[in-house]
């Protein structure tokens, strides 16, 4: 298949495997001298270890450790607060501490529950709320950040405001729910420990597990297996499994199978953070914003791991899409003795852009102006500032995009439809509700160049076979297609002939993690230089290899301390109309229809994108009514997919979506990112839309049935 | 240590009757609750002590028929078979409808939903409404049992070891003239686990109500239903009165006594279900009278 235009879809790379049910996932695999794992998990969410019992093992048993690791008890993320195995303090339920290996399954729960552990409990911090007002404690506050106009400044506005308005907002767990729970291998030899199983970030694996070994770069080697969905959850978590798992076959000197079952996937693995915002704006006469200060609170869980970065994100973020004219923000990440909260899809935007969308919102109620024409007001422009100083300097297209969707959906129209149905209909009610939003491609600041340093390989065999050697990993977002497109057509070579295989850390140089939107518009664009590099060199039946290292396009430095400076090197953008009809007996939400409107650049596969665009807005529309997952003293509660419910067929209609073209100069073909751009709107248009249904306003996301009942109830029990 | 399982599949119920006579077994319909509640963790396979006797495939409790008015169910009908089957009644049909997905309906059946005893069984309300009895048989004989008594409690019910349900009979319900409603409050529309489950049935005769019934699933250990409160309303006319309708709803606040738990509050369950029933008593009394 020859490809004229790059958009145009190809058969993905890995269909047939995955639709014939015939790829071995990492579950599925066995090797020589294979054993199992099952990890024993702290009972309690805060205290001190004081002694553990083992039972007596049978013989081929065994249990590994803290004793066992042979560099620092600690899984190398950013900073060293997560013990690989528990040894001294336990920080929240199902802390890993120690695991017990075997051949039988069976037999090794059996052992699991025969462990006997002495625990010293603490006072345990469960929720958000309590580490709010703790903030000030040592250890609380594990991250904060502050920026934006002076607080003085802000003050003397507020003082010649008309009003101040102060809103606070509540976000909820979101549960990655990939279909394929997390596992990894660790596979014994004599030279070497290979890691494999399911991931994003090979290298992150790598790095942990040459700490936690303490051993050099030829010791260990990491394998990506296909791999079931991320969403961002096989972003940093994997690393702590990899550990193990490699501690463990070092120490029997076999190879050890650990693979989680769905309700130890969702009791144990990171969550998107659950957040708190709170909102001070201060507005004239007619309702215009003077000013606004946001602040942002994040449930870190038990450690750290990314949630700084998380945060960072979530900050800037908080003003939207919108010039706001004069912001201040300040944001904090808190402890709680609950799971770690960790990477999801959208990185701390989605709490943000559903916490700024609903306040505005409320704002233009306020102000007895539709929503749209309110947020309109504010939108930012080509060559505005962004809230950390640094510029939009790419053209923009919201204008035609929102303009597109208020004919897709004859918005208008729909209104004054909407308010005669729910005059006459006691039972159900229908709205309509829209969100804008953005997302920040690639790395926060300067990632990319400090960090990151990505390099990419291509090689070319005897036969001309041409063979992308990247560190990215395929989880079903369809790189393995797209990026293979991208050198196809550099290379003009057919693209079924450009192969791609799974990554091995000892054939592929480190290329980056694939998380933060960065893999098409980073690595394509590495790739796509590759391409060109080795085009000009290419000799036919010659075996050949050509790299390419990251080139950093210096706009406005961007300055981690400050907080100011381009945050990101370009964005994405969308839109999002969603029609809702509410059950006012029941409170339950149903979809009527579903609109997006999406600039990514320029998109490499078509169908690719649609895959992204229905199941980013599915994801972030079920963040907004549907998912919900809730700790109760530290112990998550939901350990079913049935009782988090994600959506199934019958709650998503189609999605109407459209992309629009807008070229970047330094992404593959005009390419940016786009993976977690299409999750962020999904929450806060379905929240306007069941607000516009019920004419009142909520605080809190996800809007479940239960949380719609009472607010009704107690709407009539103050009428009456 | 390889572990032995016995398993029987015999070709005729009364083989299996004689065999379930000599020795408690674990009765296999569809097996989608019992392969759930027997379930280990992660690569185990499920552990059930007691031999296994599958009768899934057995035709003699495979038949749907019609007696008269009455409509007698094999026990070992799947959700998929209902629902192609003319017979059945539409608001059985649309409670099947939300029952699991299609592929646990090619196996669920109803006299495992019945026998498996969840205050969440979604055809229960219903079938409490249609006042249904049991056929159950063993080598000593028939016997039957209205639903309301054979159920006793969460995952409790009135069976001996060597019995089996074989048929489930709608009384009177091809008669013309009711009007019943099924409602499931889930927390998705597929796959879910009901938080709600509501059925109510009347029939009047000229504005006169000549029978009323209700039923709430999920809201207490077994399925809601109280013929003293019914009663309340036999011989009134239709649309029932605000006034009524209001004592009504009362005496079910009383009687429903919902808990809290990873899928919802009380209070929910306990405002939706009266919701529901105050809808009923509105709506379906005024849909009749025009
Ligand atoms: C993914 C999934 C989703 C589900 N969703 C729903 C749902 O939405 N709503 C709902 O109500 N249920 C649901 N269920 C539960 C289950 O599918 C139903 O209860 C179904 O009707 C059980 O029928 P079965 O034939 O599979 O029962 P089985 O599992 O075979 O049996 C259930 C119990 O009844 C006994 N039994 C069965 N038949 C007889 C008989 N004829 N005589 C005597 N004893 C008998 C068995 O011994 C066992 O104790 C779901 C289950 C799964 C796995």
């Amino acid at each position: 298949m020859n490809l004229k235009n790059i958009s145009t879809s190809v058969p993905k790379k890995d269909h047939k495997g995955k639709v014939s049910g015939q790829l071995a996932y990492i579950s599925d695999v066995k090797v020589e001298n294979m054993v199992y794992g099952v990890l024993y998990r702290s009972p309690i969410a805060y205290g001190k270890i004081k002694s553990i019992q083992l039972p007596d093992l049978p013989e081929g048993y065994e249990a590994v450790g803290a004793e066992h690791i042979t560099g620092p008890n600690y899984v190398k993320i950013i900073k060293e607060d997560q013990p690989i195995f528990a040894n001294e303090w336990v920080n929240y339920i199902g802390e890993p501490i120690l695991m017990l290996v075997g051949k039988d399954l069976d037999i090794l729960y059996r052992l699991l529950d025969e462990v006997k552990m002495e625990l010293e409990e603490h006072q345990a911090i469960f929720t958000l709320d309590e580490a709010i007002k703790q903030k000030s404690s040592p250890g609380v506050t594990m991250a904060s950040y502050e920026f934006g106009e002076s607080l003085e400044s802000i003050s003397a506005i507020e003082q010649g405001a008309c009003q101040i308005i102060e809103e606070e907002y509540n976000t909820g767990y979101q549960e990655h729910v990939y279909l394929e729970p997390q596992g990894m291998l660790g596979i014994y030899k004599e030279d070497e420990i290979v890691v494999q199983g399911s991931m994003q970030c090979l290298y992150y694996i790598k790095n942990a597990l040459i700490t936690a070994l303490a051993c050099g770069d030829d010791d260990v080697r990491v394998v990506q297996s296909p791999t079931g969905g991320g969403f961002g959850g096989k972003e940093e978590f994997p690393s702590m499994m990899a550990c193990h798992v490699a501690v463990a076959a070092k120490a029997v000197k076999k190879s050890v199978m650990l693979v989680f079952d769905r309700s130890e996937d969702m009791v144990v693995t990171t969550k998107r953070h659950p957040a708190k915002l709170k909102y001070r704006t201060a507005l004239d006469k007619e309702g215009n914003i003077m000013s606004m200060c946001v602040e942002v609170f994040l449930d870190g869980g038990a450690n750290v791991g990314l949630s700084s970065v998380v945060l960072q994100r979530a900050l800037l973020n908080s003003a939207g899409v919108y010039k706001i004219p004069h912001f201040h923000a300040k944001g904090y990440v808190l402890k709680t003795n609950t799971v770690p909260n960790g990477a999801f899809r959208g990185f701390g935007a989605p709490q943000s852009f559903a916490g700024i969308e609903s306040h505005i919102g409320h704002l233009s109620k306020r102000a007895n102006i539709d929503p749209l024409d309110y947020k309109r007001k504010y939108l930012v422009q080509q060559g505005d500032p962004t809230i950390t100083k640094g510029n939009f300097r790419d053209p923009i297209l919201m204008e035609d995009m929102i303009e597109d969707l208020l004919n897709a959906s004859n918005y208008k129209k729909k209104k004054a439809e909407f308010q005669t149905f729910n005059q006459q209909n006691q039972r159900y009610k229908k709205g309509i509700g829209t969100s804008l939003f953005l997302h920040g491609c690639g790395f926060t600041g300067s990632g990319e160049r400090d960090h990151i340093k990505a390099k990419v390989k291509l090689y070319k065999s005897k036969d001309n076979q041409v063979s992308l050697k990247i560190s990215n990993s395929d989880m079903g977002q369809g790189i393995f297609t797209t990026l293979s497109k991208i050198v196809a057509k550099e290379l003009d070579l057919p693209y079924e002939e450009v192969l791609y295989p799974y990554p091995d850390t000892k054939e592929v140089p480190d290329s980056g993690p694939t998380v933060a939107s960065r893999t098409t518009m980073i690595v394509g664009k590495l790739l796509e230089r590759a391409a060109k590099k080795l085009k000009a060199q290419w000799l036919t039946g010659v075996e050949q290899e050509v790299t390419e290292d990251y080139v950093h396009r210096e706009m406005i430095p961007w300055d981690e301390k400050t907080f100011t400076g381009d945050a990101y090197p370009a964005y994405s953008w969308g839109v999002n109309f969603v029609e809702v009809e509410v059950d006012t007996l029941t409170g339950n939400v149903k979809l009527e229809k579903v609109y997006a409107n999406y600039e990514v650049g320029k998109v490499i596969d078509d169908r690719v994108m649609k895959g992204q665009i229905d199941g980013g807005l599915a994801q972030g529309l079920a963040y907004g009514y549907l998912e919900k997952m809730t700790s109760k003293e530290g112990r998550i509660q939901q350990k079913s997919i049935t009782d988090y419910g994600p959506p199934t067929s019958m709650d998503v209609v189609t999605i109407q979506s459209k992309v629009f073209d807008n070229p970047y100069a330094d992404g593959p073909y005009g390419a940016k990112g786009a993976g977690e751009l299409t999750l962020i709107g999904g929450a806060p248009a379905v929240q306007a839309a069941i607000e516009d249904a019920l004419q009142t306003s909520f605080q809190q996301i996800p809007i479940t049935p239960e949380v719609i009942i009472e607010s009704l109830w107690m709407k009539e029990g103050e009428e009456g | 240590m390889e572990e032995t399982i016995i398993a029987y599949r015999f070709d005729r119920l009364e083989e299996t009757l004689s065999q379930l006579n000599k020795a408690n077994c674990a009765i296999v319909a569809g097996g989608t609750d019992v392969m759930v509640m027997h379930k280990s963790r992660r690569g185990v396979p499920p552990k059930i002590t007691k031999p296994i006797i599958f009768i899934d495939h057995l035709l003699e409790l495979k038949q749907v028929n019609q007696n008269g008015n009455d409509l007698h169910i094999g026990a070992c009908c799947t959700y998929s078979e209902l629902l192609r089957d003319p017979l059945i009644p539409m608001p059985l049909k649309k409670a099947i409808k939300t029952i699991a997905a299609p592929a646990i309906r090619n196996r669920g059946t109803l006299g495992g939903n019945i026998c498996n005893a969840s205050p969440a069984g979604d055809t229960l309300p219903l079938l409490y409404v249609y006042n249904a009895k049991l056929l159950l048989r063993s080598v000593n004989g028939d016997r039957i049992v209205p639903i309301c008594e054979f159920i006793q409690g969460v995952r409790r019910v009135q069976r001996e070891p060597n019995e089996i349900l074989t048929e489930i009979i709608l009384p009177s319900v091809l008669e013309e003239g009711a009007h019943v409603v099924f409602e499931k409050v889930g927390n998705r529309n597929a796959d879910a686990i009901a938080k709600v489950g509501f059925a109510g049935y009347i029939r009047t005769k000229g504005a006169v109500i000549e029978d009323v019934r209700f039923a709430f699933g999920a809201v207490g250990p077994t399925m809601i239903r109280s013929n003293e409160i019914e009663k309340k309303l036999l011989g009134k006319t239709i649309p029932v009165t605000d006034m009524d309708i209001a004592k009504v709803v009362a005496a079910f606040d009383k009687i429903i006594k919902p808990i809290d738990d990873q899928r919802s509050t009380a209070i929910y369950r306990k405002t939706v279900a009266l919701n529901l029933l105050r809808y009923f008593l509105t709506n379906s009394t005024h849909i009749q009278h025009i």
